[in-house]
């Protein structure tokens, strides 16, 4: 059988399925709900089949340059986590969404955007990628916007802003990467690019090409819409837009960096500094929000800064890339599997309470197990606790950090900055720690000083059996990864060193062993003392009543979004534009109307055409009177009349 | 007369049931006359684009003929035109319905499609001179219709403009027919090098005056201050056919010189060619920028043309095979996606009589059908995949980077791109207030305005042709390769 096509069929089934879909929900609600969790179930069925099979198909002259999809392993494996995960939020949301207006919308983009979503992840040439990832953007868009409420349409502009202009800068790079090499290939582009002498050329585009992706994938100083569109959008929206809507820049980047830019230590460089910024700036931010999702997506941005500090990482190593790689692809795929699960529960808690600041929702976990189960092996997993996930895929980062430090060590070279790198990344972690604490703290651990009367008990359980199914068997996924690694995480790994041009390790990691271990150690101490030291001493305060309660103390001007995006492009920029275009567009009225003044005035005594004042009256004003039928006008017409029966007595 | 008189046909049928349709009282008579009428006209242009003619209607001297044939470029063109003018045409239908003197409008609706034809089947410069002209005067009834003081001022500015940039043309003809072996359309130019020689400056002043001038119909710098205020001013569906359609007058007219007389070899390099492609880049900005400060929905429309039209301009002005590739699909995508525009405004003024863009919160509930079309159009316009003006933009950007500019090349694609993000700006926010009214919006005292079907359904076909187009361009795209073969 030929596996080739059901690359494409998993692009466009879901898109096709959309349409289904919508069609159904304007019948049947109940049958539509379901449907769609049957679309997704297939394209999930399919993405599994092709595993292994390294199939490609093209669709030649499709959007001018042609389609073509490539199914080697990091591929499949990033369209199987996509339609998992996709299909695991489209079920829950039918308990989500019971109360929501616009649901027919809301299912149709859902699956529009899995179909763009794969074709992004099985993408062989740019072109294609760049069809489906503007594709995506766009219906994505309608997700984050779907709560319609203020904060929300603010945060979708944002969005899809920084979509736009990422999307645009992308396009150029692609422009010029084609000029340059004539093929948007992604293997014919890694050919062309091995064999430059001179890279500048080369490094400029590709800054260009990483602009929009680096923009998606939420990449410093991009990342400014991510804080704001993950927490407004509905959660099971949010959990793909932070799982997976985010990898699909990731994607873009390791595009990039494991072909285009393989082995450049420059180009590594790049990535890992924004990476590190990233990284950083996600925990502090993390640290510093009240707010459950918004502490959520904050984490999400840090998360993905550990990614790029891997894709980097794997750069520098240049051929010894091998750890690196199998921490790049593992936190990928750990840490949708992880967001998904506390998106979720905090799905849960919004779906209950209608609610998401801390001091609002403080404690209302508290006499629910179930649910406190499942958040914790989410907090468990996130934060690098041996024995879950995220420990294995941050252990091989580490890994890679010092294993460079040692290979610079024996060169002889200077340290110290892969060090700070090494300390920064550890920071990182027990940040994330510190700011997860805070959170499960929060709503599953402490008793609310005020209770909200009115948002308690609605009667019946605050989940139904098929979301709480759910969650648990997303939950039990993390520590079975972080148990067992060797027959689970290794085997991913595996997976992707072709895309990756990595080399399978001689020997398998020692997860557990103490040198490895004393990272996640580390981390652990300082993010028990960030979190008993800073965030109980300085981010609570007691408020009137002498209850600790949260606060926010991140300061109000620094924000680059307000302080600078916004102003430089709705305010500045428009300025200068519009009074360039003004003056342009008004000269040659402007003219007309000199001559006026000067030359066809009443004053100047020349004989003028009584018909002037229509005919050189460009001025919008309403002051004169025209007499329509008199003047300039009729005469044209009867010389037009004229001409006509001319040319008619002359045809004929 | 000699050769295919049949050629005429298409010519003057519009003509000629035109002036009938002025005098027919009763609505529905004359309704089914013009439907009849554009769709004969619409089967004759694509017969004849099947076939290949010529036909010498009168010689006036032994250079001077009025004559026609059909080639590449009259084919393309000839079939986009009335194509958008059949379906526009079935739009006024019920549009007109709330303007006055219905009759009227169809009447030089109708006529002026025959000068368009005209215009496309030219074969010399003579006729096309003579086209362009009698377009603008038929035309401007179209423009003055609702005959408010605003608009008769408007359409004395399009006249004058129009008259102007004509004499422009004009004049350069008195130049090329001396300097040319001929006036007669041939690919590749017909210039007369045993003259040119010493006078090329001379020759490139006339071809940069008459690319001014005969850009004035196309929107272009400087002389485009008509064009934002006669289209709006215009009912809708004449608006519509204005800026997709009227506007590729001009379009023509500059192909016909830059490639059939002058000779795309004669310019390339020239300061005429650089002088042209800031030109054109300074209107793409300059357009969309105003089109971003603009809160009337037409007005902005209009601006929109200005700059939209102009990357037609600027593909062209590239003289190289890829750019006037990019340049031909851009005047299919803008000439599709500017009529969904102007048309679903004309819906929304004709069901809702909101002008202003900030009138337009939670329209995309009401019109449903029509905010889609609109959508789409917007996205095409903006260039974002799956849709046409993807395609075209694809290449424009090719044909800039391959045209040996050096970092001219790269300020244009920069343009371009700062232009599609205002784009993005001045349409998306539209769709955006219209879809997305906010949970404040008022469910309840909203009511479907869903205009009848013979505005609804020339939305749909055009709004399906511009993605399927996008999606499947390899067809026009062969078709146009076969034009550019030809002439560079």
């Amino acid at each position: 059988m030929n596996f080739g096509i059901i690359l494409p069929l998993l692009v466009f089934f879901p898109m096709v399925g959309a349409i289904l879909v919508y069609l159904i929900g304007r019948k049947n609600k109940e049958a539509r709900n379901n449907w769609a969790c049957v679309v997704t179930f297939l394209t999930l069925l399919g993405a599994v089949l092709l595993f292994g099979k390294h199939a490609s198909f093209s669709i030649p002259g499709f959007c001018g340059l042609g389609l073509n999809f490539d199914g080697d392993e990091l591929r499949v494996v990033m369209a199987i986590l996509a339609s998992f995960i996709w299909f695991m939020t489209t079920v829950f949301s039918k308990e989500y969404f019971a109360l929501y207006r616009n649901r027919n919308r809301y299912y149709f983009f859902l699956l529009m955007t899995l179909g763009a979503i794969l074709g992004v992840f099985l993408s062989a040439d740019l072109y294609t990628t760049f069809i489906f990832f503007e594709i995506m953007s766009f219906t994505s868009f309608v997700l984050v916007i779907h709560d319609e409420s203020e904060a929300a349409i603010r945060a979708a502009q944002t969005y899809l802003g920084i979509a736009v202009i990422g999307g645009l800068v992308t396009l150029t790079g692609l422009f010029m990467m084609y000029h340059m090499a004539g093929t948007l290939n992604i293997d014919a582009l890694a050919k062309f690019v091995a064999i430059q002498e001179d890279k500048r050329a080369i490094y400029a585009v590709g800054v260009l090409i990483l602009f929009g992706f680096g923009a998606k994938a939420g990449l410093f100083p991009l990342h400014v819409w991510l804080p704001e569109a993950h927490p407004v959008a509905p959660a099971p929206a949010s959990a793909l837009l932070s799982c997976i809507l985010t990898k699909s820049g990731v994607y873009g980047m390791l595009v990039l960096s494991c072909k285009l830019f393989l082995h450049d230590s420059n180009w590594g460089n790049l990535i890992l500094i924004l990476g590190v910024i990233t990284m950083v700036l996600g925990a502090v931010l993390a640290v510093f929000s009240i707010d459950l999702k918004r502490t959520l997506a904050c984490s999400s941005l840090s998360q993905i800064g550990f990614i790029a500090v891997a894709i980097g990482m794997q750069g520098l190593l240049g051929s010894h890339n091998t750890f690196a790689a199998a921490g790049t692809i593992l936190h990928i795929v750990n840490h949708s599997l992880l967001k998904l699960v506390l998106f979720m529960s905090a799905g849960v808690v919004y779906m209950n309470l209608h609610r998401l600041h801390l001091n609002e929702i403080r404690g209302w976990g508290k006499d629910k197990p179930l649910l406190k189960f499942v958040f914790f092996m989410g907090v468990l997993g996130i934060t690098g606790i041996p024995f879950w996930n995220g420990y294995i895929s941050k252990t091989l980062i580490h890994e890679s950090i010092v294993e460079y430090i040692e290979i610079l060590h024996e060169a002889g070279q200077a340290t110290a900055y892969m060090q700070s790198v090494e300390w920064l990344f550890l920071f990182s972690g027990a940040l994330t720690l510190a700011y997860m604490a805070k959170i499960f703290i929060a709503v599953f651990v402490e008793t609310n000083p005020y209770p909200d009367k009115n948002a308690q008990h609605n009667m019946g359980p605050y989940m139904n059996k098929l979301s709480a199914i759910l969650l648990l068997l997303c939950a039990v996924i993390l520590p079975i990864i972080g148990v067992l690694p060797h027959i689970t995480a290794d085997k991913i790994a595996a997976a992707s060193y072709h895309f990756m041009g990595a080399h399978a390790p001689e020997q398998g990691v020692h997860y557990f062993a103490w040198v490895n271990l004393k990272g996640a150690v580390i981390s652990v101490a300082i993010g028990s003392l960030v979190y008993f030291l800073f965030i109980r001493k300085v981010l609570m305060a007691k408020d009137d009543n002498g209850n600790l309660v949260y606060v926010d103390r991140w300061p109000k001007g620094l924000n680059l979004e307000n302080k600078i995006y916004r102003p430089a492009l709705l305010s500045w920029l428009p300025f200068i534009g519009a009074l360039f275009a003004r003056l342009a567009g008004s000269m040659s009225d402007g003219f007309i109307a000199l001559l006026r003044m000067l030359i066809f005035n009443d004053d100047s005594g020349r004989v003028i055409p009584p018909e002037d004042q229509y005919f050189s009256a460009y001025t919008d004003s309403d002051d004169d009177k025209v007499v329509y039928g008199e003047g300039f006008a009729k005469s044209l017409l009867m010389i037009g009349i004229g001409l006509a029966v001319a040319m008619l007595y002359i045809l004929l | 007369m000699s050769g295919n008189t049949i050629l005429l046909l298409p010519v003057m049928l519009p003509l000629i049931v035109g002036i009938i349709i002025g005098f027919i009282k009763n609505e529905k008579q004359r309704n089914r006359m013009v439907f009849i009428t554009l769709a004969i006209e619409l089967a004759l242009v694509v017969y004849f684009a099947m076939t290949e003619g010529s036909v010498t209607v009168w010689h006036m001297t032994n250079r001077l003929s009025i004559a026609y044939h059909i080639d590449g470029i009259a084919k393309f063109f000839a079939c986009i035109i009335s194509i958008i003018w059949f379906l526009a045409g079935v739009f006024s239908m019920e549009y007109m319905k709330h303007e006055q003197k219905p009759a009227r409008f169809f009447m030089f609706y109708v006529m002026s499609l025959s000068t368009l034809v005209s215009l496309c089947f030219a074969s010399n410069m003579m006729t096309l001179y003579l086209s362009y002209e009698f377009m603008t005067i038929l035309t401007f009834p179209l423009v003055i219709h609702t005959q408010e003081p605003q608009a008769v001022r408007a359409g004395m500015k399009y006249l004058g403009y129009s008259i102007f940039g004509a004499g422009l043309g004009l004049l350069g003809f008195f130049f090329l027919n001396t300097y040319c072996i001929t006036t007669t359309f041939a690919p590749g130019g017909t210039l007369n090098y045993a003259l040119v020689g010493g006078n090329e400056n001379l020759l490139l002043l006339v071809f940069f005056l008459m690319a001014v001038g005969f850009g004035c119909k196309a929107g272009m710098f400087p002389l485009h201050a008509w064009l934002p205020t006669a289209h709006p001013v215009a009912p809708s569906p004449a608006s519509a056919v204005l800026s997709g359609i009227i506007t590729k007058g001009g379009v023509i007219c500059i192909i016909r010189v830059t490639f059939y007389l002058m000779g795309a070899d004669f310019i390339r390099g020239s300061w005429a060619q650089t002088a042209l492609l800031c030109l054109t880049l300074i209107t793409i900005f300059m357009g969309s920028m105003l089109a971003y400060k603009e809160k009337l929905l037409k007005k902005r429309l209009a601006y929109s043309t200005v700059s939209q039209v102009s990357y037609v301009l600027f593909g062209l002005f590239l003289l190289t095979p890829v750019g006037f590739t990019g340049a031909l699909l851009q005047v299919v995508f803008h000439a599709v996606a500017k009529n969904i525009l102007f048309l679903s405004a004309g819906a929304i003024i004709y069901k809702k009589g909101s002008t202003f863009v900030n009138q337009l919160r939670g329209i995309g509930k009401e019109m449903p059908i029509v905010m889609w079309c609109f959508t789409i159009a917007s996205l095409s316009l903006v260039g974002i995949p799956p849709t046409g003006g993807f395609v075209s933009k694809w290449f424009l950007a090719q044909g800039a980077l391959s045209a040996s500019l050096g970092t001219f090349a790269v300020v244009g694609v920069g343009v371009l791109m700062v232009s599609a993000l205002l784009t993005a700006g001045y349409l998306l926010t539209i769709v955006l207030d219209g879809f997305f009214p906010g949970n404040d919006f008022n469910y309840e005292t909203m009511q479907k305005k869903e205009p009848n079907y013979l505005m609804t359904i020339p939305l749909v076909i055009l709004s399906v042709a511009v993605v399927l187009l996008g999606i499947f361009p390899t067809g026009l795209e062969t078709f146009i390769n076969s034009i550019s073969g030809v002439i560079f």
